[in-house]
Order: structure tokens, then C-alpha cells, then sequence
């Protein structure tokens, strides 16, 4: 997905998964006034890849409703809220609604609900890439620990030049710590890529 | 045989910091009203009930109330900034009232209980950005009153202008009223911009435009300057030099030279004096008054869910030319128009759109990609020059 701006929200789709005739209505009216295309409540819901924002009446979908597996992937929620119980509010929890409305519904409003959820959307997918590195490093700590002591016994290092001698090799050879310890590991000591002399 | 009367509220601020606006408002409304009286067109009168809020936002809400619970009003016009206009939306949503909205504002708004028959950010900013870049330069100086039209006109003009290639040199800000402007009128001097877009309001403005006529003509120096809602007794307020040469986008000037418009001004002269001036939001008032009791005549009655309906689509030949209700967001299709302020206090119009465009509060359809690639065609013509490139017309 290209990164967009937040705010500009033309061009757009979303699944309305509402009941009330009229909040559909007033909903579907403001996505058009945005210019913003809208699928048909009445229509089941076809690849997620093609919705951007899902607005949810919480009040009028049942907990055991079929929606779930779209509501799981990573198309934001905007929850349309009446009623106000603990035990509704945390069945909506777990579907991580991006942001909210409280009922009765008007025309103002959405706007900011869809900025909100589409800048919400934007970071999460942001902090999902950024712990998927995370976690990549965390488990090739084993990998980078392995060459530093492979190093420091091939070259009689101590730890901490060993470290400093990959982490500067992979500086100059343009790559990770964690690709260039996994190509010592493999070739038994460093790799001669002849631009160790520039 | 008596016509049968409908009351009408009109809410304007007589007093307080932009009493200058809401008294011609104000004046402008009755002046309708009291055509609608005379005329034998409509099988009805007004009765106005006149509020004044006195520009107390509160005070907005108080009187909308009143007007709504004791008189049984269904109609009001009135408001003039953002801030009153929203204090009074809860209340019309409310009680299923109608809000008759002349004022210009910054868009992103669409409530059901309003019709916004001032422009809508399509109408004003965009015509002028676009003429600045195409003609003037990408590179501008902004200096405006530190509250919400300002940061929105601003938001779309560093878009339009970024996008295009050229630079925000500059944003200064004062507070609603404030009139200590040497500093940016030093730093104006000093950095000598291609321009200066001027979305100060009221006094501030006109101080401003006063101290920076003062120095660029003490330093040799003409920087052109634009501005999305100067007008006409503006002028007279600024003075008879430091008024002049402003590009202005508006949808209405006195100078429009349509008979109605020949026929509206000559009709203002008369009741309130031949050195009076028409202001855009004095006619966009009278328009309020026309498209409702247009739109009464229509429904056959006041009840507003008829009126609303009435009103949708209904093209009105006004002294701005012809308006519609956009039943899609209850703005209004208006001829947007880029005028320069010239001497006796008046307009000249150097561009209008060919018909009336219609109004985008969201500016969702905004073509930041074509506005943008006029100044790159420009810039290919004079060679690669850019970012800093100044086409001088």
C-alpha cells in the first residue's frame, strides 16, 4: 500500500455493516459528499484488499456473526456506538475499533472518524513492520553470537572487537549485522567481497 | 386582502468586534425582506425579529433559542464566523430548523439544518491560488489572524503550492483584532517575497495593508498581494492607496456588470446612500432572504422539510448571477471570480469561471495534479528553474 495521507480520503471504499435505513443513509451521503465509494450492506463482503474502512454499527451486529473474519483483518473499524454496556463496549474492544461515533448519527463527524481510523491504520501497519524487525533481530541473536565467536576465535579477538569488526564490515558491505554474521557462519570465517580495501 | 405573515429571524452581530459586518448584513436582509413585502410575486410577508449577539459566541445560542421557542420561527438567517455558526448548528439540528448561512467559510462542514449560501473553499481559495501560481509566483509570503479560517485557507494553499513545486517562505499570525503589525511588515521588507497572501481579518488587515503600503513605497518595493475576502467598504475603511492593487477571488463584486446587478446596487444606493458599498456577504445576505422566500413560494409553505426540497436545484437569477442549492450538501453553486482592488473603492474583475461551479466543502475533488502541472508547464518553457522560480506576468 502506498502511504497516503490521512486526510485525503476521496477515492476510497468501505463496507457499511449497519442495519437502521436511515443511519445508512446519512452514512452512505457523507461518503459520497467525500467522494468515496461504498459497498452495499445488503452484499457480502468480497477480499478485504478492496476495503479501506469498515463502519460498524455495534449495536445491530450479533457477537456470533460471520463478519469476524473480515472485522480480523487489517481494514480499519470506525464502531457506531448507542449503547453504552461494559459487556457490548468489550465485544467491541476486541474488534480494535480505529475510531468511533456516538449515536445519533450526523453528517458531522465522519470526516473525522475516517482520519482518524485511516491515520490509526497507518501507524499500526507502521509498528507491525517495525516489531516484525524487532523480532527478526531477537532471533537471529543466536546467529550474530554465534560469528562474533567464530571470529573471536579464528582471529583471536576479544568480544567486543569482534562485534565492532562485523558491525563495521556490514556497514561497508552495505548489509545487516544479522545477513553478514549468517554468511561468516556459512563460509567458516568472513566473507572476502574485495571492497574491504575502499 | 392582507398576506399571511411568516416570521423570520435575523441574527447579526450589531455591536461588538465585527459589528462593521453584521450591521450591512443586517441592512441587507431587511432590504429583502422588504422587497418579498412589496412585491406581488409572493403571496406572503416576513415579519423579521431582529437578535443581536453582539459577536458573544454564546449569545448565538441564546438568541436562536429565543427566536425558535417565543416567536415560532422555522427560518433564521445569520451568522457570520465559523465559531457562532457552530454554536448554533445543535440547536437548528435540534428543533429541525433551517439555517440560512450568507457567509463565506473554510469548508468541511454539511449539517442538514444549514444552507450555505456563502462560498465554499472551491469558490474562493482555489480560483486564487491558481492564479497566483499561474501568473504571479509559487513562492509566498502569508501573514493571517491566528484563528480557524486562516489555518484552513493556509492547510489548502501550502498543498496547492508544495505540490506545484513552489514554497511557504513564511506564516505569521496575530490574534483576532490585533493591530501591532510593524514586525511583520519589517520582516515583509526585509525578505522582499514574490508575494504576500493576506488572510488577516478586520482591523488587523486593514492596519496591515495600511503599514506595508507605507514602507514598500518608502523602500521602492511593490509586492503584489492576494487575499479570498476583501471587499468593498473594506476599501474605504483602508484608505484610497493602501487599498488598491489587492488580487482578490470572491463571488461577488459591486462592479459585476449584469443588469440585476446594476439594478440590486442602484436599489442599495438608494436606501442607504450613494457613497455606500455593497459588500460580497451584504449580497449573499439578500441572496438568503431571495432563495428562501423563493423556495416558500414554491413549497406553497414555511415547513421546512418542503422548503429544503423547494429550495434544492431552484436557480435563482441574484445580483451575483445564478445560484442553486446543491441538494448534495446543501451548499450553493456560485461563479467564483479573481478580481484587483482599483481606486474609489471598487473591483475590477479580470477572470470568472464560465458557469456556476459547483460547491466542494470537502474539496474532495480537488485536482491538486492539474493545478500543479500548469506551473510545471511554465517552468519548462523558461527553463528549469525551479523550485525558486518566479514567473513575473
Amino acid at each position: 500500500m502506498t502511504k497516503s495521507s490521512p486526510f485525503s480520503v476521496r477515492g476510497r471504499h468501505a463496507h457499511l455493516i449497519m442495519r437502521d435505513e436511515r443511519e445508512i443513509s446519512i452514512v452512505r451521503r457523507q461518503l459520497n459528499r467525500l467522494g468515496m465509494s461504498v459497498t452495499d450492506p445488503e452484499r457480502p463482503v468480497g477480499p478485504t484488499s478492496a476495503v479501506d474502512v469498515i463502519v460498524l454499527d455495534a449495536d445491530s451486529v450479533s457477537i456470533e456473526c460471520d463478519t469476524t473474519s473480515v472485522l480480523k483483518a487489517n481494514v480499519p473499524v470506525i464502531a457506531l456506538i448507542g449503547t453504552e454496556t461494559p459487556s457490548r463496549l468489550k465485544w467491541l474492544l476486541d474488534l480494535r475499533p480505529a475510531s468511533f461515533l456516538i449515536k445519533p448519527l450526523r453528517s458531522a463527524g465522519l470526516y473525522t472518524a475516517l482520519v482518524v481510523a485511516f491515520d490509526c491504520a497507518q501507524r499500526r501497519s507502521e509498528e507491525a513492520a517495525h516489531i516484525e524487525k524487532l523480532e527478526d533481530r531477537i532471533r537471529s541473536r543466536r546467529v550474530v553470537f554465534a560469528a562474533v565467536l567464530r571470529l573471536m576465535r579464528g582471529h583471536a579477538l576479544s568480544e567486543e572487537d569482534a562485534f565492532n569488526l562485523i558491525r563495521q564490515t556490514a556497514m561497508r558491505h552495505r548489509t545487516t549485522i544479522e545477513q553478514l554474521s549468517a554468511e561468516i557462519i556459512a563460509l567458516g570465517g568472513m566473507p572476502n567481497r574485495g571492497s574491504r580495501t575502499a | 386582502m392582507t398576506k399571511p405573515s411568516i416570521p423570520l429571524g435575523l441574527v447579526f452581530s450589531r455591536s461588538g468586534p465585527y459589528a462593521m459586518m453584521g450591521r450591512e448584513m443586517e441592512k441587507s436582509a431587511l432590504m429583502a425582506v422588504d422587497e418579498v413585502n412589496q412585491s406581488e410575486e409572493f403571496d406572503f410577508n416576513f415579519t423579521p425579529h431582529l437578535r443581536d449577539p453582539a459577536g458573544v459566541v454564546p449569545a448565538y445560542h441564546t438568541a436562536c433559542d429565543d427566536l425558535i421557542r417565543e416567536r415560532g420561527v422555522e427560518h433564521i438567517v445569520g451568522c457570520y464566523t465559523s465559531a457562532s455558526r457552530k454554536m448554533v448548528i445543535p440547536i437548528v439540528e435540534r428543533t429541525e430548523r433551517l439555517l440560512w448561512h450568507p457567509a463565506r467559510y473554510e469548508g468541511f462542514e454539511s449539517s442538514d439544518n444549514v444552507i450555505y449560501v456563502g462560498a465554499a473553499p472551491n469558490h474562493t481559495v482555489v480560483p486564487l491560488v491558481r492564479h497566483m501560481l499561474e501568473h504571479v509566483t509559487g513562492d509566498v509570503f502569508c501573514a493571517g489572524s491566528n484563528y480557524v479560517w486562516t489555518w484552513e485557507t493556509n492547510r489548502v494553499l501550502r498543498e496547492i503550492v508544495t505540490n506545484a513545486g513552489g514554497r511557504i517562505l513564511a506564516e505569521r499570525l496575530l490574534e483576532l483584532g490585533e493591530t501591532a503589525v510593524d514586525h511583520i511588515v519589517r520582516e515583509i521588507i526585509d525578505r522582499k517575497p514574490p508575494a504576500v497572501f493576506n488572510t488577516l481579518v478586520g482591523e488587523s488587515s486593514y492596519a496591515f495593508m495600511r503599514a506595508l503600503h507605507e514602507a514598500s513605497v518608502r523602500a521602492g518595493l511593490s509586492i503584489p498581494m492576494l487575499s479570498c475576502s476583501l471587499c468593498e467598504p473594506e476599501l474605504k475603511i483602508i484608505g484610497p492607496t493602501a487599498s488598491v492593487g489587492c488580487v482578490t477571488s470572491s463571488a461577488y463584486f459591486e462592479s459585476i456588470a449584469s443588469a440585476e446587478n446594476r439594478a440590486f446596487v442602484a436599489r442599495w444606493k438608494a436606501r442607504h446612500g450613494t457613497d455606500s458599498h455593497v459588500s460580497v456577504d451584504s449580497q449573499s445576505t439578500y441572496v438568503c432572504v431571495m432563495l428562501l422566500a423563493r423556495a416558500i413560494r414554491r413549497a406553497g409553505s414555511a415547513d421546512v422539510a418542503s422548503v429544503r426540497r423547494a429550495a434544492a436545484n431552484h436557480r435563482y437569477d441574484s445580483p451575483q448571477g445564478p445560484v442553486w442549492v446543491d441538494p448534495d450538501n446543501n451548499h450553493c453553486f456560485l461563479t467564483p471570480r479573481v478580481a484587483r482592488s482599483v481606486p474609489g473603492c471598487q473591483f475590477k474583475i479580470f477572470w470568472e469561471a464560465e458557469a456556476p461551479e459547483q460547491p466542494d466543502p470537502y474539496l474532495s475533488n480537488l485536482d491538486l495534479a492539474a493545478i500543479g502541472a500548469k506551473l510545471d508547464k511554465r517552468t519548462d518553457a523558461v527553463g528549469k528553474r525551479a523550485p525558486h522560480l518566479r514567473v513575473v506576468k
